[in-house]
This record gives C-alpha cells, sequence and structure tokens, in this order.
C-alpha cells in the first residue's frame, strides 16, 4: 500500500461523520440478569419478582447479580448465593424438595384421583342403567334435519 | 351535614336487614304473605338508603370534603375529577359500600322480578339476603366506616394510590363485584331450595340468566383488572398469579363449572346435590375472596391494609354463612337421592362430568397454591412464594384438558355417542389441528406449550365452525337463502346453544392471545443517551428527547421516542416517568403502539440526573386477542341472556 | 352424599377455617432467617463520620451487634435511644462491638441523622446494598448478634424496644460475653 493512499484513508478518518446514533443493545450480561432476576422474589414488595420491581432493595438485588457474573458466577451459583441469604423465600416457586413435592403433583395427583373415582362412578351408573332399545344409527344429516324439525316447531 | 345524613340512612339500613331477617322468618312460620310483603319493603328500602349513602360519599368526594377521614385519605385537591368519583371504591370501607349496595340493587331487582312467579321462595330470598347484607353492613358500620370525620380537618387530602388513577380503575370493582355478588341470588335459590325441600329443577331454570349474568361480569372485571395491570404496572404483562387476582378467579373457575352442570340437571335431571355443592362453593369462594383480600392473611400487591379484628370479625361472619350453607346441604343430602341414569360414558353427561372435574382441579390447584405458604407457615416455621412459574407449569395441562373438553363437549350426544358418530363429528377437527400444528411448525414454532395449544384450539374451533356451518347450509337449503341468512336462521333458531358457542370462541381466542403473548414475548432493556436508538423485532426506536410536563397532580420525564419500521418513522412513543406530587410516588407510565397483530410497549422507568434514560421494549404478539376474546365471550352471554324465552322455560 | 363424602367436607371445612383463624396472628412479612450459626459474612465499608474504612474483620473474636438502620425509617427512630442504651450498658466490656449499617441512604442525610439524635459507636455505609443483602436484609431496622467464632447467633427484625431490648440484652449478649454459649432462636 503506498503511503498516499494510507494517508488518504486517515484523513479520510479524521473527515467528522454526520452524527449518526449510537445504536444501543443488550449485552449478554444483561440477559443473564434478566434471566436471573426473573426468578427471584422482591423480598419488600410481594409477589413480584426482582426484575419487575422498581423498589430499591430490587434494583441493588440486581446490581448484586450483575457483579456476581462479572465474577464468573454461574446462574446457579448466584441463585444459590441468594437462597443461602434469604432461604426459599426468595425463589418464585417452591423448591422441588421435601414437603414441597405435595404441591407440585397436588394438581395432577387430584385429577388422576378424581379422574379414576369419576370413571368408576360412572361405568357403575351406566351399568345400573337399563340398556335402551338398541336402534340402527341414524345418518347424521338426518340427524342434523331432525334437529332443525324440531328448532322450527318450537 | 351530607355525610351524616348518608351514615345515619346506612345504620337505618342496617336495622332494617334485621327487620328483614325477622319478617322473613315470620312469613314462613305465620304463612301470611303480609310478612313477605313488609320483607320486600324492606328489601327495596334497604337500596334507597344504601343508595343515599353512596351518594352522600361520592358527594363528599365531589366536594372534597376533607373533614371526611376516608375522602381525606383517598383524595386531593388536585385529584383529577373522573377518578374523585372512583376514588370512592378506592379504600376498603368505600369499596365494602360499593359492594354492600350492588347487593342491595341485586336483591332488590331480584324481589321485584320473581315476586309473582316464585311467591315461596320469596321468604327465603328475603331472608338470605337479609342476612348477607346484615353481615356487610355490620362490618361497614362497626369496623370499617366511610363516614367517619376527622378533626382537625386537614388542609390537604393524601390522595389516591397512584397506581389507582387510571380509566380502567374506574370499571373494574364495580365489574368484579358486581360478578361476586351477582351469584348470591343463585346462592339465595339454592339455599331456599334446601330449606324448603323444593329441591326440583326449578331454582336452576330461574336462576339462569342471572348466573350467567354475574359470570359475564366476574369475566370482565377480571380482564379489566388484566388490562390494568398490563399497562399501568409497566412491566408488560397482564396476570401475575398474585393472591388477589387469584381470589377473584376462584369463585370465575367454579362458576363456570356451575354453568355447565346445570345443563345436565335441566336436561336429564341429574346431579342436584352436585349443583347445590357448585354454587354455595362459587359464592363461598367470592366470601372467602373478600376474607383473603381484607384480613391480611395474604399480602399482596393489591391488598388493603388491614387489622386483625376485622380479619377476624369477617372470618367469622364468612365462616357461618358457608358453614350454614354446608350445614344445609349436608342434612339434606340424605334425602337427594336423585336416580342417575347413564347409557354410556361416551355421551354428553359424562363429558360434563369430566369438564367439572377439570375445573375444580384447576380451581384447587389454585387454591392450593394461594394457601400453601400460609399452610407451611402454620405448620412449620417455613416460608415460600408460589409465583408464576408454580402456577404457569401445573395450570397448563388442565387448561389444555378443559380446552379439549371443549371441543367435544357440545358435540357429543347426549345419553349415548355411537363410535361412527365420534367418526364423522370428530375426524376433520382432529386433522385440521393436526395440519395447523404442522404448519406452525414449518413456520418455526417450536414452543411445546405452542404447539400443543395451536392443536386443541384449531380442534375446538373447527368442531364449532363446522356444525354451524353444516345447520347453516341447511337452513339455508331450506328456506331458499344464502349461506349468510341461513346462519342467522340457525342461529337465532337455537339461541341458546349458538351463543354458548360464541363463548367458547371468545374463549378460543383467548387463550390464541395468552399463549402468543407469554410464549413469544420480546423483551430489551437498554440504557441510552437522547439520539441513541435499539432494536427490538422489526421495530427501531429512538429516543428523539426528554422533556418535563406536568399533568394536573403529577410532573413527569417524559421520553420521546420515534419508532421506525425499516426507514419509515411510524409512530412516536411517550412514556413517562410520573412522580404524583401528594404523595410523592412514582409511577411507570407505559406508551403502547397497537399493530395488527400485537402490541409495540414501551416504558421508561429509569432517568438518571445525566441524561441516561433507561428504556424497556416489549413485543407482545397477539395481545389484543387476550381482550378481543373477552368482548366476544361477553357477546355470547348477553345474546344468551336475551334469547328469546321458550315455552318450556 | 354418604357418609364419607359429608364427613370429608365438614373436617375440610373445620381445617380450613382453624387455617385462616391461625393466619390472622401471623405476620405475612414475616420471614424466617437461615443465616443463624452460619459464618457472618466479612465486609468493608467507610465509616458514616469519619470516612475510614471499617471492616468485619477487625472485630474478630468479639462479639458483635449489628444494627442495620436508615434515615428515612420510622422504626429505627422508635429504637435509636434503646439502642444507645444498649450500648451504654457493654461499652465498657472489651468484648463487646457495635456497629451501626447505614442502610440505602445518603451520607448527608445519615449524618444529620446521627448529628440529632446522638452516635456513641461507629456505622459503615452500605454503599450498594451488597452487605445488606449479604446478611438477608430486607428491610431497616434489623439487628444481628455475632458471636466470638464469627457466627451468627440472633436476628431480629423491627425496633429493639420494651420486651425485645431485654431479651436481646440479657437473654443473647450478656451470655455470649460471659463466655457460655447458649441457643438462640429467632422470632
Amino acid at each position: 500500500m503506498s503511503i498516499r493512499l494510507t494517508w488518504c484513508l486517515a484523513a479520510l478518518l479524521m473527515i467528522p461523520l454526520p452524527l449518526s446514533a449510537a445504536v444501543q443493545d443488550e449485552t449478554d450480561v444483561d440477559i443473564q440478569v434478566r434471566e436471573i432476576a426473573k426468578t427471584l422474589r422482591c423480598t419488600v414488595c410481594q409477589t413480584e419478582n426482582i426484575w419487575e420491581s422498581g423498589a430499591p432493595l430490587a434494583q441493588q438485588m440486581r446490581g448484586v447479580i450483575r457483579d456476581r457474573i462479572a465474577l464468573g458466577h454461574s446462574t446457579e451459583e448466584i441463585r444459590a448465593y441468594f437462597l443461602s441469604r434469604y432461604g426459599d423465600y426468595i425463589l418464585m416457586e417452591p423448591p422441588k424438595h421435601g414437603v414441597n413435592w405435595l404441591i407440585w403433583v397436588a394438581p395432577f395427583l387430584l385429577l388422576v384421583i378424581g379422574g379414576f373415582f369419576l370413571y368408576k362412578e360412572v361405568t357403575h351408573w351406566v351399568r345400573d342403567t337399563p340398556t335402551p332399545p338398541s336402534q340402527p344409527e341414524p345418518p347424521l344429516d338426518d340427524e342434523a334435519r331432525k334437529r332443525i324439525e324440531r328448532e322450527l316447531k318450537s | 351535614m351530607i355525610i351524616e345524613i348518608g351514615h345515619f340512612s346506612t345504620i337505618v339500613a342496617l336495622v332494617l336487614s334485621v327487620f328483614g331477617m325477622a319478617s322473613a322468618v315470620l312469613a314462613l312460620q305465620t304463612r301470611n304473605p303480609d310478612w313477605a310483603r313488609s320483607g320486600r319493603m324492606a328489601i327495596t328500602l334497604i337500596f334507597v338508603l344504601l343508595g343515599v349513602g353512596m351518594l352522600s360519599l361520592v358527594y363528599a368526594f365531589i366536594i372534597r370534603d376533607f373533614s371526611v377521614l376516608y375522602v381525606a385519605n383517598n383524595s386531593n385537591s388536585k385529584l383529577p375529577f373522573f377518578y374523585t368519583v372512583a376514588a370512592v371504591w378506592g379504600g376498603h370501607e368505600g369499596s365494602l359500600l360499593l359492594w354492600v349496595f350492588i347487593l342491595s340493587v341485586f336483591s332488590t331487582l331480584a324481589v321485584w322480578l320473581h315476586w309473582r312467579t316464585q311467591p315461596a321462595i320469596m321468604p327465603y330470598l328475603i331472608g338470605v339476603e337479609s342476612a348477607i347484607i346484615f353481615g356487610f353492613l355490620c362490618l361497614i358500620i362497626f369496623l370499617s366506616s366511610p363516614f367517619e370525620r376527622l378533626l382537625p380537618v386537614p388542609l390537604d387530602g393524601k390522595d389516591l394510590n397512584p397506581l389507582l388513577q387510571d380509566p380502567a380503575m374506574v370499571m373494574h370493582p364495580p365489574m368484579l363485584y358486581m360478578g361476586y355478588v351477582g351469584f348470591s341470588i343463585p346462592f339465595s335459590f339454592a339455599m331456599a331450595a334446601l330449606f324448603s325441600g323444593r329441591l326440583g329443577e326449578e331454582w336452576i331454570k330461574v336462576t339462569q340468566r342471572w348466573s350467567m349474568f354475574a359470570w359475564m361480569c366476574l369475566t370482565t372485571g377480571i380482564l379489566l383488572g388484566g388490562y390494568w395491570a398490563y399497562y399501568e404496572l409497566g412491566w408488560g404483562g397482564y396476570w401475575g398469579w398474585d393472591p388477589v387476582e387469584n381470589a377473584s378467579f376462584m369463585p370465575w373457575l367454579v362458576g363456570t363449572a356451575y354453568l355447565h352442570s346445570v345443563l345436565v340437571q335441566e336436561k336429564r335431571k341429574m346431579f342436584k346435590v352436585w349443583n347445590l355443592f357448585l354454587i354455595i362453593v362459587t359464592f363461598s369462594l367470592s366470601l372467602i375472596g373478600t376474607f383473603l383480600v381484607r384480613s391480611g392473611v395474604l399480602t399482596s400487591v393489591h391488598s388493603f391494609a388491614t387489622d386483625p379484628e376485622r380479619g377476624l370479625y369477617i372470618l367469622i361472619f364468612v365462616g357461618t354463612v358457608i358453614g350454614i350453607a354446608f350445614g344445609a346441604l349436608i342434612l339434606r343430602s340424605n334425602k337427594l337421592k336423585s336416580q342417575v341414569e347413564m347409557d354410556s360414558l361416551i355421551s354428553r353427561e359424562s363429558i360434563f362430568l369430566f369438564n367439572n372435574l377439570f375445573f375444580l382441579v384447576a380451581a384447587a390447584t389454585v387454591f392450593l397454591g394461594t394457601l400453601y405458604p400460609l399452610i407451611l407457615e402454620t405448620l412449620q416455621d417455613a416460608k415460600v412464594t408460589v409465583g408464576p412459574p408454580y402456577y404457569n407449569a401445573v395450570f397448563m395441562p388442565i387448561a389444555l384438558g378443559l380446552l379439549f373438553l371443549m371441543g367435544i363437549g357440545p358435540y357429543i350426544p347426549w345419553r349415548k355417542a355411537s363410535v361412527a358418530s365420534l367418526k364423522k363429528s370428530f375426524s376433520t377437527p382432529l386433522l385440521a389441528g393436526a395440519v395447523i400444528v404442522a404448519l406452525l411448525f414449518v413456520t418455526g414454532i417450536h414452543n411445546l406449550y405452542a404447539l400443543a395449544g395451536g392443536y386443541v384450539v384449531t380442534f375446538a374451533g373447527m368442531a364449532i365452525v363446522l356444525d354451524f356451518g353444516k345447520i347453516s347450509q341447511l337452513y339455508a337449503q331450506r328456506n331458499g337463502s344464502n349461506i349468510f341468512q341461513g346462519s342467522l336462521a340457525a342461529f337465532t333458531a337455537n339461541q341458546r346453544r349458538y351463543a354458548s358457542m360464541l363463548t367458547h370462541i371468545g374463549v378460543l381466542v383467548l387463550v390464541v392471545g395468552i399463549i402468543a403473548s407469554t410464549v413469544y414475548q420480546t423483551e430489551k432493556v437498554v440504557s441510552m443517551r437522547v439520539g441513541d436508538e435499539f432494536e427490538i423485532g422489526d421495530y427501531r426506536m429512538k429516543l428523539a428527547k426528554i422533556h418535563e410536563v406536568a399533568g394536573g397532580n403529577w410532573n413527569a420525564q417524559e421520553g420521546v421516542f420515534q419508532v421506525f419500521k425499516g426507514e419509515d418513522l411510524i409512530t412516536e412513543l411517550r412514556p413517562q416517568k410520573r412522580i404524583y406530587s401528594a404523595t410523592q410516588t412514582p409511577t411507570t407510565e407505559s406508551a403502547i403502539y397497537a399493530t395488527n397483530m400485537g402490541h409495540v410497549f414501551l416504558t421508561m422507568p429509569e432517568v438518571s440526573e445525566d441524561g441516561v434514560a433507561v428504556a424497556r421494549g416489549v413485543l407482545n404478539p397477539l395481545v389484543l386477542w387476550v381482550w378481543g376474546g373477552g368482548v366476544i365471550m361477553g357477546l355470547g352471554v348477553i345474546l344468551n341472556i336475551l334469547r328469546p324465552r321458550k315455552k318450556e322455560e | 352424599m354418604n357418609k364419607g363424602w359429608q364427613l370429608t367436607l365438614i373436617l375440610c371445612l373445620i381445617g380450613l377455617f382453624a387455617l385462616f383463624y391461625q393466619g390472622l396472628w401471623g405476620d405475612p412479612r414475616h420471614i424466617p432467617t437461615v443465616l443463624i450459626e452460619t459464618d457472618a459474612p466479612n465486609f468493608e465499608g467507610p465509616d458514616v463520620e469519619t470516612g475510614q474504612t471499617i471492616s468485619l474483620d477487625q472485630f474478630k473474636g468479639k462479639v458483635v451487634l449489628l444494627n442495620f438502620w436508615a434515615s428515612w425509617c420510622y422504626e429505627c427512630k422508635v429504637e435509636h435511644k434503646s439502642i444507645l442504651q444498649l450500648h451504654q450498658l457493654f461499652k465498657d466490656n472489651p468484648d463487646f462491638v457495635m456497629l451501626g449499617v447505614n442502610y440505602q441512604d445518603e451520607l448527608p442525610d445519615a449524618q444529620k441523622y446521627l448529628k440529632e439524635y446522638g452516635s456513641t459507636f461507629s456505622h459503615v455505609r452500605d454503599l450498594k446494598g451488597q452487605l445488606a443483602i449479604d446478611y438477608g436484609v430486607y428491610g431497616v431496622p434489623e439487628t444481628f448478634v455475632i458471636d466470638q467464632q464469627g457466627k451468627i447467633r440472633h436476628k431480629w427484625v423491627g425496633p429493639i424496644t420494651g420486651e425485645v431490648y431485654t431479651n436481646i440484652t440479657q437473654k443473647v449478649i450478656a451470655p455470649l460475653l460471659n463466655a457460655q454459649p447458649t441457643t438462640t432462636t429467632t422470632s
């Protein structure tokens, strides 16, 4: 490259460019802060996580998360740190251990047990009901026509 | 002076509620219709007197009479007029008065509307409604009076909580309370059925429109609350599984189960005890919700400041009502051996039962989740949070199950369905669901919830559309008209069925909105100076300037953001960071740009002194469908209520 | 409904209302601490009044009372007198140290507060809230007692007045200073 060209390039660089907008974007750290903050509860504001909360404590907690990410801590380590300071309460959902398992499985347990009882009851009822004389299924369109007749009559 | 008139008339209303109860008992004992008539008069007068009480409070707010403690706590000389009226129900005392006022309106309406047709029920209705009014009026007059004076008179009021200074808050509490209180009418009829032993289908048919109306109000109330949270709390979401939100959601779930279950009793005369149980649970949950919100047992962003004494009173009152109701149910239930006839497991009545199971499990899940922290704290000194991650995880499967049942229920015949008819009705919807899932997958949607949701929504929607299309066509053929006239004819011929289907479609639209805006929400938070820009989705936001603006009772820093799509400037968004003068409370006012598919939601939560603003952009795809679906649901219910009465009803 | 269902229903209702009744007397804002018997996190920060750096390590082997406060906090003013009294009570014991931690505050406000209400011991500034989070603090005032081995032995949320004062002086600090380890519980 000739010296002249280098100079030209340098001169070009020194010409003030028209003021263009600086594009701001989230860094990976920002995204990680958000992901962690969304799983931790703001202890002063009740039922809000520290990402959504505007409370000073939540703000400081976000700061702590950021500092710890900068120190190279992983998501799990940071969550564990908050857990060790505030207890289970800081997590947005009951941790899955001990008696808490109950609340995690309760909905499905209820569904299964309820479904089982219901199934048993219904089949029981069906057995006790005298079966109506079986009729050949009428084709669907006839059925629909009958419905219309009925509806038009009423 | 005016406020004392209001106070006095509320006290008289309390006395009259005692009279109402007494006249109900006397009417039943003496069988003298004059007692019922005077009971009706008492209920009507209670309505008038509580109306005076409400108006006196409204008046105190309008003239900004800060010598009234409640006004001083919830208003301010600079509070815009629009909100001074809404401030009447901005606090615990006033909202309680609104509650009981709405109750008196509904009681009066019910007594006069059903006087002729249901003379035997009237004493019970008067008695039950008077008792509930009595309980709430005692609470208002002795423990939370909005009529108290404040001396010395402060120069200015403390102002209404800035978060409540929002148009949605004007309508949200009344709608919600109309929902809660509306269920008291079917509840009263159910109690009448239990006490009198007249346990037929009568009470269900009579209260059907009441139940639907209450359900519609509750739905609207909940959705308005969501809308308020969406643009007032500034985090871009509309539902946080907060205890107070849950308190309104639980009666909704059981109330919905009830609305479906009564259809079985109407048609097949089964499940009498079950329906009584459901309506008692629905209304009980409304009352328990009131207790949870106002007793300080649970904390929530919305709960009122409270003291244990008040909580204890509400607990005793609520416990008495619920205890009597369930006691009557248990005592009567032996008599209620309704013979169940079931022809097949695959029949509409059986689908309704499973629908009920799912709704009740959903309600139990919310109930358990809301109370779990309390249970754990009582049993062992531990505390946990049950937040959105829990509910989202456990609720989704239940909701999908319900949607699936919604697709098949209406198209399975009563009594017994044959495999052939099932194939005919559901093969196309099942296939359509699969096609949609494939299409979604190809277009890059791989989220399991979105795909599962897409499948059941398509399935249920297709079932409705196919059935209605077929019937409309037949009508069109028969009448020799076009398909639109045909569908209109089909709709009016069986308005009850198709209005319900319209409500179902509303639910589907709502679900699409929820799934899309939850799973595919994009969020970005950046720090920027004037002149900087950031990109979110297809949009580019440039912070043009930050300036000061002032409203009547607040000052704000407003960020002016130019929104570009490609190179085109499409709009300007102006989110604010407000400080309300009286309380020095900051709020974040969001700015929303509605695209055809969703929302571009922007807030500016912070502006530092050296001019660095924090901007938070959220893209909420299809979020408008949430409320659009709500409107369709409401429309369906209205058409259902307004349907012409048929002979057999 | 058969007898079994009736009984279940009645038991559920009774259980529910017993729970609600119990809940009325609890404080929903109370969070049980998990820090008792764990090592007190070390910290370092400037003194509110002098600006000198103070760290917890300096006081190894002593009983340390840590009191989190702020100038904007109402309950801190309520307890301030008894906090000074507490210091008066133990200040002659060479094994006892008391430290205030100024939390979420502006320096001038904090200094003004101390001038107005009096200060007889040192106060550390918690610059970024890191210190408070290390101690699991969620509001002020909160008070911790750390033993000679550097373990947290006691935590109290709320003002140190009345019975709480008696309890913390006689049942927590005095036994520790007499080197008779007791098991303390939080409430």
